[in-house]
Order: structure tokens, then C-alpha cells, then sequence
């Protein structure tokens, strides 16, 4: 029982963080990899806030995540200058870097980690309490981002993804929303790390590495990116999936790369045989295709095509 | 006071360690600029090099250069496996930028996994002992190593060239880098242009890991998570297409690495990396274009 519940508890802050992601990497079309370290600044911000400053944990989380929606701007002004492939490559250096700062800062325990973080629960009872209370996180981000993208930020968000100088050309400032919702997503990893740290009480800075970037694109992947469900449906299947292979009581060594694998090949197949992912809909409902800026059925090698974009480039 | 041979030294030997990022940031590039793809797959590709040459040698008991072949086969069969198998129904289907990132992202993890799970996480190399005789010339200590490092990456750079500047073929992947449309109504593969570049990317890559695996210990997340991101630090500065630029921005990218522990403790030097990258991102995102200076009529530093 406490397993499956430890588990509830891995699938809900894994659907937290993914819907989450999905809001910058789906709707707002924004190639950023650097989601897991928004989770680890919380964590660690929220579980050195108690225990160096002796900060009540309601209020360290939530200055926690008030913290990570800051330390997102600076990544979010990078997008405005760079997008797409160059984008992926700032957000990944950022979270190296950052990653590389808690490795070596005495404060952060460096590579060991931190432990004896306060909890907020405590008995018998205790990891009933911690699901119950990440059951309200999910419905509540779920609600947020859901109201948020059906909203006319959100079809405006949508329209910034699709052609941003169109919608800039219609008076809309794609700073502030890009901004916004970079502060926002990083805002709720941040909520989620403060949660992590205080329901497992132990951080390294390995926990957040590009292992985690992966495993959260899976998610969002699998699950149907730019879908309201699909993150949620992602992290619960990602989480639970791969613990099948915990029955096999296999050595860590062994069971940690076959986990890993098992992520792979389920992005592999997910990219190549349903790249709308589980929630997805075959007509434009959502999906990594959602936003490629493709025109389905238009062979990239149909002689109009082909001297189309050949007028095109020397137009240009 | 800095002893002026003190400064040599380190500068010849960040040249020296450099030898094999150039490589990898040269097969990036070149991948980039006639593929058009960010191919983080590479970091797979490494690992496979490695993986292979380590079976050779730990497993079959084989010399180092009589692995090499195995891990070359090996890592142009991923490459043009990568190319055939999931670029091509990729591009055909018209895929964003996140679809390749998320792929060649993907595909490194798995070949990182796959060779944790063969070899193990412990730090290991493709040769017993990795010290070479050294030797002093003028002030400065050279190994073997650095001799045989350098004049790899000299020649199979030059080799590049030749083929790139004076084949057919090499001529051909250059058309199909300017435009793929146009080289192929002229009645050039542009499949089969895109197939040969993997398996060059895989020639330097493998020679790379070979100089790698002969000089430090290494782990199989080590590619993903620091040499790949050399060589995109690289291939950014010496902006998109600029195949040679990138190697020889990863040349001073290592010198400067070598410079750095005069100022900053061991342990901060790759956030010298990543503060480049960003300001590299940031400010150069067409690469750093050098003043172009007339000299008797010849243009130098072209960008």
C-alpha cells in the first residue's frame, strides 16, 4: 500500500511539472528544456528557507515558487532574441549551469545533497496526506492552465506560436506574454519542487538533470503536447510503466538504464507512429505537429512545391 | 609574474585536449549546415564509437587501431540508420524543430543507457594505462599523446577539406547544403548526400572517442552532458555552416579552458562554457563575424 502510494505521490508531481511544461513547450511553442531546474531551484529554495531561516513551509514553497517565476526571466528575455533549435541550446547551458552552481555550493550540501528537510506531514498517515494534498495541486494547475489557455491570452498564445509577427502586427506584445507564461510555468515547477522537498526530505543535484528534462518531454510527448489531458495522462502512464520492472527485483545498476530505455523507445515510438500523442486529435487537436507550421498534403518533393520555394529563396 | 613558459605550456596543452572536441564540433557543423539539423544524436553516436571500441579492446583483447574499424562500422551504420530511419520520415512528414530536438535528444539517452547497461556508470578508457612518454621542447612538456592527438585531427581535418573542396561528391554535399531543391534538379541524391555526411560525422566522431578513450577516463553520459555541448558552443561561434570555423573555435575554446584555471578553481571551469554559450546565444547568434582586413588584395577573416 505504501508503494503504490509513494507512487501516487511520483505520478502527481510529475503531472504538476508537465502540465506545467506543456504550458510553455505546447501553447506557447517554446523550445525550453531547462523545466526540471525551475523544479530544483524550489526544491532547494524551499528546503533551505526552513531550515536556515526557519520559514513555515506554506510560506517557503510559495516564496519558493515566487522565486523560480523571477529567476525564469532571464531564460524567457533569451527567447526573445533566439528561438527554436538555439533557444533548446540556451535553456539547456542554463540548466547545466545552474546545475553546476549547486554542485559545488556548500550551502546547497553540493553534490551529497541535502537531507532532514522539515515535512509537513507526519504519522501513519503521512503519505495519504502528502497525495491529498498534490491531488489539489494537480486539479488546481489543471484548472489554472485550462482557464488560461481557453481564455483570450491563451488564443493569443496559441497565435504567437503559430506566427508571432502576425500577431504582433495586430497590436499584441509577445515580451510580456512570453514572459508571463515563462514565469508562470517556472512559477509551478518551482510549487512542485517545494512540495518534492518537503515530502522526501532529501535533494541531489542529480534529481535534476537532463535525465529529468527527457523524462518530461516523454510525458507531455506521449501524453499529447498542447492538449488540456494529455500531460496528465503522460505523467501517469510515464510514472507507472516503467515501475513494472521493479517486480523484476533487478540491481540498480541494471534497473535504472532499463528504465531509461524504456522511456526512449516509448518517445521513439510515440514521435514516429502517434506524434498527436494519447490525447491528441488526428485533426490538428494538439500534438507535436500542432504547431510545425506545416501544410498536410503538400509533398515536400511535388515539382509546384519544389519551384515554389525555389521562387521563394530567390525572392529572398 | 606569470612565467612566460608556464603560459606555453598551458596553451599547448588546452590546444592539445582540444584535438578531439574540434572534431566532434567539426562533425556538428557539418551535419548542420548539409543535413540542416541540430544533431544531438551525436552524443549517441559517440557513446556508440566508444562502446564498441571498448568491446574491442576490453572484451576481444584487440589492439586500439584494430578496434577502430569496429567502431567505425558501428557508429556510420547508426548514423546512416539515423538518417534513413528517422530524419528522412521526418523531414518527408514536414516535422518542427521540437519533433528533431526531441529525437536526436532520445536517441542519445538511449545509446547512453544502453552502454551503461553493457559497460556500467564506473569511468573507464580503451587503454590500460593513458600515460605517454613525455618530452620537453623548448620549455614545454609534449606527450606522445599530444603528438598523435594533434596530427589525427590535422590530417583527417586536411582529408576533409580535399574532399569537400576537390571530389565530386564533396562538391555535391556543398550544392546540397546552399540548396537541396536546386542540387537535386541538377540531378544530385540529396538522400544520398545526406547519408555520406553521417557517415563522414561518424569518421570524425569515432576518431574522436579514439583520442578520447586514450587519454582520460570517461563515463557514458560523458558526450551528452559535456563534449556535446563543446561542440555546440563551437559550431554557434563560428556560426551556421562554417564547417573549419567551428573547429578551430573549439581549438580556442580548449586553449581558453587551459587559461581559465589561472583564474577561476578547477571545478568552475565549465561555467566558463556555459557562460559563452549564452553570450555566444545571445549577442553572436550568427556565429562571431571577424572585420574583414584587405592585405595586397587578399581578403582575410571572412566571418
Amino acid at each position: 500500500m505504501e508503494y503504490l502510494l509513494t507512487l501516487a505521490i511520483l505520478a502527481a508531481l510529475s503531472a504538476v511539472l508537465a502540465i506545467g511544461l506543456n504550458l510553455v513547450l505546447g501553447y506557447g511553442g517554446l523550445l525550453s528544456v531547462a523545466h526540471p531546474i525551475f523544479y530544483g531551484l524550489g526544491a532547494y529554495a524551499s528546503a533551505l528557507l526552513t531550515m536556515q531561516a526557519n520559514v513555515p513551509i506554506p510560506l517557503a514553497i510559495v516564496l519558493a515558487a515566487l522565486g523560480c517565476a523571477a529567476a525564469s526571466v532571464p531564460l524567457a528575455l533569451c527567447s526573445l532574441r533566439v528561438s527554436g533549435d538555439y533557444f533548446v541550446i540556451v535553456s539547456l547551458g542554463f540548466q547545466l549551469a545552474v546545475l553546476q552552481i549547486i554542485n559545488n555550493l556548500e550551502i546547497t550540501g553540493a553534490s551529497g545533497g541535502l537531507s532532514r528537510i522539515p515535512t509537513f506531514a507526519h504519522g501513519s498517515d503521512r503519505n495519504l496526506i502528502c497525495l491529498g494534498v498534490l491531488l489539489v495541486a494537480v486539479a488546481a494547475t489543471l484548472v489554472l492552465v485550462r482557464t488560461l489557455v481557453q481564455s483570450p491570452f491563451g488564443r493569443a498564445l496559441t497565435a504567437m506560436r503559430n506566427d508571432e509577427e502576425a500577431l504582433s502586427a495586430l497590436g499584441r506584445d509577445p515580451v510580456r506574454m512570453k514572459i508571463s507564461i515563462f514565469a508562470l510555468s517556472a512559477g509551478i515547477a518551482g510549487f512542485a519542487g517545494g512540495l518534492y522537498a518537503h515530502i522526501f526530505q532529501f535533494l541531489t543535484p542529480s534529481q535534476f538533470g537532463i535525465e529529468t528534462s527527457t523524462a518530461l518531454l516523454t510525458m507531455v510527448v506521449v501524453g499529447g503536447t498542447a492538449t488540456i489531458w494529455g500531460p496528465l495522462v503522460g505523467a501517469l502512464l510515464m510514472t507507472c510503466v516503467p515501475q513494472a520492472i521493479q517486480f523484476l527485483d533487478l540491481p540498480q545498476a541494471i534497473g535504472g538504464p532499463i528504465q531509461g530505455m524504456i522511456f526512449s523507445v516509448l518517445v521513439l515510438i510515440f514521435l514516429f507512429l502517434r506524434p498527436q500523442g494519447l490525447m491528441g486529435g488526428s485533426r490538428g487537436g494538439g500534438g507535436l505537429d500542432a504547431w510545425s507550421g506545416r501544410r498536410p498534403g503538400r509533398s515536400s518533393r511535388r515539382p509546384d512545391v519544389i519551384v515554389e520555394r525555389l521562387a521563394e529563396e530567390v525572392g529572398s | 609574474m606569470l612565467d612566460p613558459s608556464i603560459l606555453l605550456q598551458l596553451a599547448w596543452t588546452g590546444f592539445a585536449n582540444a584535438s578531439f572536441t574540434c572534431l566532434f564540433a567539426v562533425a556538428l557543423s557539418l551535419v548542420l549546415k548539409v543535413n540542416r539539423i541540430w544533431n544531438f544524436a551525436q552524443a549517441g553516436m559517440m557513446v556508440c564509437a566508444y562502446g564498441f571500441m571498448y568491446a574491442g579492446t576490453r572484451w576481444l583483447g584487440l589492439d586500439v587501431l584494430a578496434a577502430l574499424p569496429i567502431g567505425l562500422v558501428s557508429t556510420a551504420a547508426l548514423g546512416l540508420a539515423l538518417e534513413r530511419f528517422g530524419f528522412r520520415p521526418l523531414r518527408r512528414r514536414g516535422s518542427s524543430s521540437l519533433t528533431f530536438f526531441i529525437f536526436t535528444l532520445v536517441v542519445s539517452q538511449l545509446c547512453t543507457y544502453l552502454a551503461e547497461l553493457i559497460i556500467g556508470t564506473e569511468s573507464t578508457t580503451l587503454i590500460d594505462n593513458v600515460v605517454t612518454p613525455v618530452r620537453l621542447i623548448g620549455d614545454v612538456a609534449v606527450s606522445d599523446w599530444d603528438i598523435w592527438a594533434t596530427s589525427t585531427m590535422l590530417v583527417l581535418l586536411l582529408a576533409l577539406a580535399v574532399f569537400l573542396k576537390l571530389t565530386r561528391w564533396g562538391q555535391r554535399l556543398i550544392a546540397v547544403a546552399d540548396s537541396p531543391d536546386l542540387a537535386e534538379l541538377y540531378g544530385t541524391s540529396r538522400d544520398t548526400a545526406y547519408g555520406i555526411t553521417m557517415v563522414l560525422a561518424a569518421i570524425l566522431t569515432t576518431a574522436g572517442m579514439v583520442l578520447l578513450g586514450t587519454k582520460a577516463p570517461t563515463v557514458p553520459s560523458s558526450p551528452l552532458q559535456e563534449f556535446l555541448l563543446l561542440a555546440l558552443l563551437a559550431t554557434i561561434l563560428a556560426g551556421v555552416g562554417n564547417v573549419f570555423a567551428a573547429g578551430l573555435a573549439a581549438l580556442l575554446v580548449g586553449i581558453g579552458q587551459g587559461f581559465a584555471v589561472l583564474f577561476m578553481p578547477a571545478q568552475w571551469t565549465p561555467m566558463l562554457v556555459y557562460a559563452l554559450m549564452a553570450v555566444a546565444i545571445v549577442v553572436f547568434p550568427r556565429g562571431v563575424k571577424l572585420p574583414r582586413i584587405r592585405w595586397r588584395g587578399v581578403v582575410l577573416g571572412a566571418g
